[in-house]
């Protein structure tokens, strides 16, 4: 340790630390520009000038070491005059239009000037003659507003090991930092990591995503803000890169009870919001989790999580799917008893009963359900409860999470004819081995992701020819491109933008009236405005047709409860309060908000837990943190061709080897196309490691 | 047997022993016992060689032209006195074909060349060794090494002297307006007490009565920017504004507060700028304000240049009373910039006028004035030959 002075103040340093960050460390504002925290000094902008006795003159605090003695003057009318003119200098090659910059009012530039007061006026101001760059993805560049502080270049060099920026010089002498012969990025070795952008003190170098409506690290990592549960994303990533499959699991488990059934069908909002897609296409989250799910061998979480002690307090819940289990684990763990009521034979709701099993394989649920039965969950099957405040006799808190099951007949003509079949039915019984009904020409309505589900599951009944159709063009249908090519694969005809006009037939379905649709929008009030192309009437034969156009949640007002639309179970606030009209009662899930995902659900199951506990005394924190701590390099280095690595693809096997069968078809990755997908992440979340700037407002 | 040869089979220690005692001392700005400096530096501490960056000239390079295996020998002899294989030598940027010449023979000295200037801050633990330094450390394991610094007066060959030359012994400073050398402008009195060891850069060069110091400032002004590397805002940003200044002065559009801001923003640069680029490329501005401030008076408040050189302050202009509308002088304008019909008045247009003076000589009728004086009243449009009144 070193004892120094700074303006008559006695600190305590260690010996050789630069003599800025020990100032500001110590509560003493020094002005700043070029230095950053987690940046090498540069000693380029003169800003952060002080006086140390026994030395000639004034030299930048940053580049000054601490060594024992030492005595620091950072005010004199020398040193002032020198930070004004080299502020006077900086500004005579930048613009004066701060109100037009988007960094207004977060420019590190703009503070200075309103703590040193540079003079004006006396120098050559001059425009650098660059245009506005956005031919690169993610990133804007607006070099005219460059004050060469350096920053961006010692991020992408030093910080991150990537040294893709560096100082350039136009043909008028003019300098910049960019790329070599300016070069796009993703022509270079760019690792769009963003570090540059999140150090630039002016409104130079810009995260394209950056709003000031949206938090910062949302905007940041959208990944991570587009999952329901928030799961940690670009760490659990970071892991599988590592080949750390334990701790990714371990990640995922913090926010997810179901991580393998995830892997197989989340919907992943999260790769819809992924920066990659910017670059060529998202990440294969999905895939990724699935992957480390399947090696996960419990050596982070298994009795490892959070259990408080038992309260005494006992919670029914309604319902075994998703929703319900997820709900009753947080709880378990937070000590409360619990017993979930589930009314089919088998727990496990959709994931056992209207996801087929060549997407989710039964024994996978059951296995994941183990884990809440381990942690002390009682699960009764085939009871049905019909008046949930009756229970409230034997309980203190009740939820519904009763998922929504029964499936919705569109009123047209022809809908109850012989051979017209509802989609969680058809799936249902499929699932359980029961009679379907099915013939052998079938049409599916609709064109989500069950439509399909039932067509291949119907293909693989033995039907002979099966269409889907929906109202929506191909490119606005709800499902997964996968799905529909998927489907397509196995010999399944696809109608987009078809209106149902009618379903033919006299004591059994022949076949459904279609006719073509021009365009298809919504109005202001949510009405769906149709126009149909004259003359497109046609007809298909079919002596089967499945509605897939929605579910609901099977429940009446007999239930005692208040219904909202759709018959599904008002709750006060859809996240915030999920208690329902009688006191005591909470719902969560499909049954509240209509069919959404299995990640929804796991997410309004883990509200539904933190609000139960505090409704049962608790303090409602059902976070726990199972992975171990990761120390996430932030020296990315350099990867060949980086930006062009294509998506890897999960092994699947070929149409004729799974259409006729319900096993599993689709055998994700290996380790190698795993840890290889893992390496083409972003790593976005690294630009939150790194420090926030320090300017004078923070020490007054 | 070459000088590294002997080095190596001398030993490090016999050979600190040959450099102390032939007295060596670092080529360049900060010149100091060269055993000091080594001592200074970090054990295996790479060698960087090359010229002081601020050596926009680039005199000393023939050195390496010359001989260049005399400057590769001394750096290998530093890379063994510091314990480094990391040896490379710095070339300023435009010299590349110097580079490409060298290359192939610099790597089997181990020597890797950059076309760049030293960046100080990279090098900040390397061993600085100056080209000069490096030709004297080969000289002292030859044993040819004698007392002296190398100059290159004028326009004569670069000769080694010794250091206490006076320099009035090295150039005629007869005619002098100036001396430029190293990095300053002395008076012609100044200079002659001057020794050759005060030329840092080996480059000793009279500005005469016929050359103006404000637009020798700006030449040396815009090179300096052509040499730095932008990083330190005093010296991107002050050597912009210093060449604006001086040459807006040169333009005869100089303002009164100039050469005062000159000052300040050059003396600020001196100490708030990393290497020696910032730190020297201000100097001849600042000798040229404080010495030679009539000048920049006459530039600024009389609107004239004293050396005749700024032709901003100089007028060409047709006599309209002598001019027979010949179209002589618009045959032979470089710049196009004559308008006239046969029999018409010629003008001149001043604007893109760059006073080259062909059309005075074209013209027999002696009509074509320069004048560094004001203009007499001129027709501003075609005016026939004789019938322009004076007043």
């Amino acid at each position: 340790m070193a004892c120094i002075t700074i303006d008559g103040v006695k600190i305590e340093v260690p010996e050789g630390k630069n003599i800025l960050e020990c100032a500001l460390d110590a509560g003493i504002y020094i002005p700043h520009l070029c230095h950053h925290k987690d940046l090498n000094p540069l000693g380029s902008c003169r800003m952060c000038i002080v006086q140390a006795d026994g030395h000639s003159g004034p030299e930048p605090s940053c580049m000054l070491k601490a060594e024992d003695g030492l005595v620091i003057h950072t005010k004199s009318d020398e040193i002032r005059k020198l930070q004004m003119l080299a502020l006077e200098l900086l500004l005579a090659g930048h613009p004066e239009d701060c109100s037009t910059c988007p960094k207004y009012g977060h420019c590190e530039l703009q503070m200075l000037i309103q703590y040193i007061g540079p003079k004006t006026g006396r120098l050559k101001h001059r425009s650098k003659g660059f245009a506005p760059d956005g031919r690169n993805p993610l990133l804007l560049h607006d070099m005219n507003r460059c004050i060469l502080c350096g920053r961006c270049v010692r991020a992408c060099g030093d910080l991150r090991g990537v040294g893709v920026l560096q100082y350039q010089k136009k043909e008028d002498l003019e300098v910049y930092t960019g790329t070599l012969h300016q070069k796009l990025l993703k022509d270079t070795d760019c690792r769009f990591c963003e570090a540059c952008a999140e150090v630039c003190p002016t409104g130079t170098i810009r995260d394209i995503l950056a709003s000031s409506e949206i938090k910062k690290e949302d905007y940041v990592v959208p990944c991570r803000a587009g999952c329901p549960a928030h799961t940690n994303i670009p760490e659990y990533i970071r892991f599988v890169k590592e080949g750390d499959f334990d701790a990714a699991a371990a990640v995922i488990r913090e926010k997810l009870p179901f991580p393998k059934s995830l892997g197989y069908v989340c919907s992943h909002a999260c790769e819809l919001e992924c920066k990659r897609k910017a670059l060529n296409e998202p990440m294969s989250i999905r895939n990724i989790k699935r992957f480390a799910a399947e090696q996960d061998s419990g050596k982070y979480w298994k009795g490892k999580g959070k259990q408080l002690p038992d309260t005494g307090k006992k919670v029914c819940i309604v319902g075994a799917g998703p929703a319900g289990l997820t709900a009753a684990y947080y709880l378990r763990k937070q000590g409360h008893s619990v017993t979930v009521k589930e009314a089919l034979p088998t727990a496990g709701g959709m994931l056992s009963y209207g996801i087929p099993s060549y997407r989710m394989p039964r024994e996978l649920v059951q296995e994941e359900i183990r884990v809440f039965t381990d942690q002390g969950v009682k699960i009764e099957t085939n009871v049905k409860v019909e008046k949930p405040a009756e229970l409230l006799k034997e309980y203190d808190a009740v939820l519904m999470a009763i998922g929504g099951h029964a499936g919705v007949r569109l009123p047209m003509k022809g809908n109850t004819l012989p051979g017209v079949l509802l989609n969680i039915d058809f799936l249902r019984r499929a699932a359980m081995g029961e009679e379907t009904g099915l013939g052998k020409h079938v049409i599916v309505l609709g064109g989500g992701n069950v439509a399909f589900d039932c067509a291949r599951t119907a293909k693989r009944l033995g039907a002979e020819e099966i269409h889907v159709a929906c109202l929506e063009a191909r490119d606005k249908m709800t499902s997964d491109d996968e799905e529909i090519e998927q489907a397509k694969e196995e010999g399944i005809f696809v109608h987009p933008a078809q209106t149902f006009e009618a379903i033919t037939g006299e004591d059994h379905v022949t076949g459904v009236d279609f006719m073509n649709v021009e365009s298809f929008s919504f109005d202001e009030n949510r009405k769906a405005i149709i126009k149909k192309e004259e003359g497109s009437e046609h007809h298909i034969d079919a002596d089967t047709v499945i509605f897939a156009v929605g579910q609901r949640t099977e429940i009446t007002e007999a239930a005692g409860l208040v219904l909202g639309r759709g018959s599904s179970i008002s709750v006060k606030d859809m996240t915030k309060d999920k208690s329902a009209s009688i006191q005591g009662v909470f719902a969560a899930g499909d049954c509240i908000y209509g069919t959404k995902s299995v990640v929804m659900a796991v997410e309004s199951g883990r509200e539904a837990a933190s609000q139960i506990d505090l409704y049962l005394g608790g303090d409602g924190d059902i976070e726990e943190t199972l992975a171990p701590k990761q120390k996430a390099d932030p020296c990315i280095g350099v990867i060949p061709g980086f930006s062009g690595l294509s998506r890897q693809k999960p092994q699947v096997d070929p149409a004729d080897r799974r259409q006729d069968n319900f096993s599993l078809f689709d055998h994700g990755f290996c380790r190698e196309t795993a840890c290889a997908e893992a390496g083409r992440c972003l790593q976005c979340d690294l630009r939150l490691q790194i420090s926030e700037p320090r300017t004078w407002g923070d020490f007054s | 047997m070459g000088a590294y040869a002997t080095a190596k089979e001398l030993g490090r220690e016999a050979v600190l022993e040959k450099i102390k005692s032939a007295g060596l001392m670092t080529y360049g700005l900060r010149r100091e016992d060269f055993c000091e400096a080594l001592k200074q530096a970090e054990e295996a501490a790479p060698v960087d060689a090359g010229l002081n960056n601020a050596d926009t000239d680039g005199a000393l390079l023939e050195l390496l032209r010359e001989n260049p295996g005399r400057i590769f020998e001394g750096i290998r002899i530093a890379g063994m006195l510091t314990g480094t294989e990391a040896l490379s030598l710095y070339l300023p940027e435009k010299e590349t074909a110097l580079a490409e010449e060298l290359g192939g023979t610099a790597e089997t000295y181990g020597i890797e060349i950059i076309n760049d200037i030293i960046d100080v801050r990279k090098s900040e633990r390397h061993f600085l060794l100056h080209i000069v330094t490096a030709a004297e450390l080969s000289d002292i394991l030859e044993g040819t090494s004698e007392e002296g610094v190398y100059i290159k007066a004028e326009d004569k060959p670069l000769e080694k002297v010794r250091s206490d030359t006076k320099v009035s012994s090295l150039i005629s400073l007869e005619g002098a307006r100036a001396v430029s050398m190293g990095y300053h402008f002395f008076t012609p009195e100044e200079a002659a007490d001057k020794t050759a060891a005060d030329a840092v850069n080996a480059v000793i060069k009279v500005i005469r009565e016929d050359q103006c110091i404000v637009r020798e400032t700006l030449d040396k002004l815009s090179a300096f920017r052509r040499a730095s590397c932008g990083k330190c805002v005093f010296c991107r940003e002050g050597l912009i504004q210093l060449e604006y200044m001086q040459k807006e002065i040169t333009a005869a559009r100089g303002k009164a507060e100039y050469p005062g801001l000159t000052q300040e923003i050059g003396e600020a640069m001196g100490i708030s700028t990393l290497c020696s680029v910032g730190q020297e490329s201000a100097k001849a501005a600042l000798d040229a304000t404080a010495k030679f401030a009539g000048e920049y008076e006459a530039h600024i408040k009389k609107n004239k240049c004293p050396a005749g050189v700024c032709t901003s302050f100089s007028h060409i202009y047709v006599d309209p009373q002598a001019c027979t509308g010949c179209g002589d002088c618009m045959d032979v304008c470089p710049a196009d910039c004559i308008e006239g019909r046969p029999k018409y008045i010629h003008m001149i247009d001043e604007f893109d006028c760059t006073k080259c003076g062909k059309c005075i000589e074209a013209c027999e009728e002696d009509a074509i004035v320069k004048t560094s004086g004001k203009l007499p009243k001129l027709p501003n449009i075609l005016t026939k030959a004789g019938r322009f009144r004076k007043h």
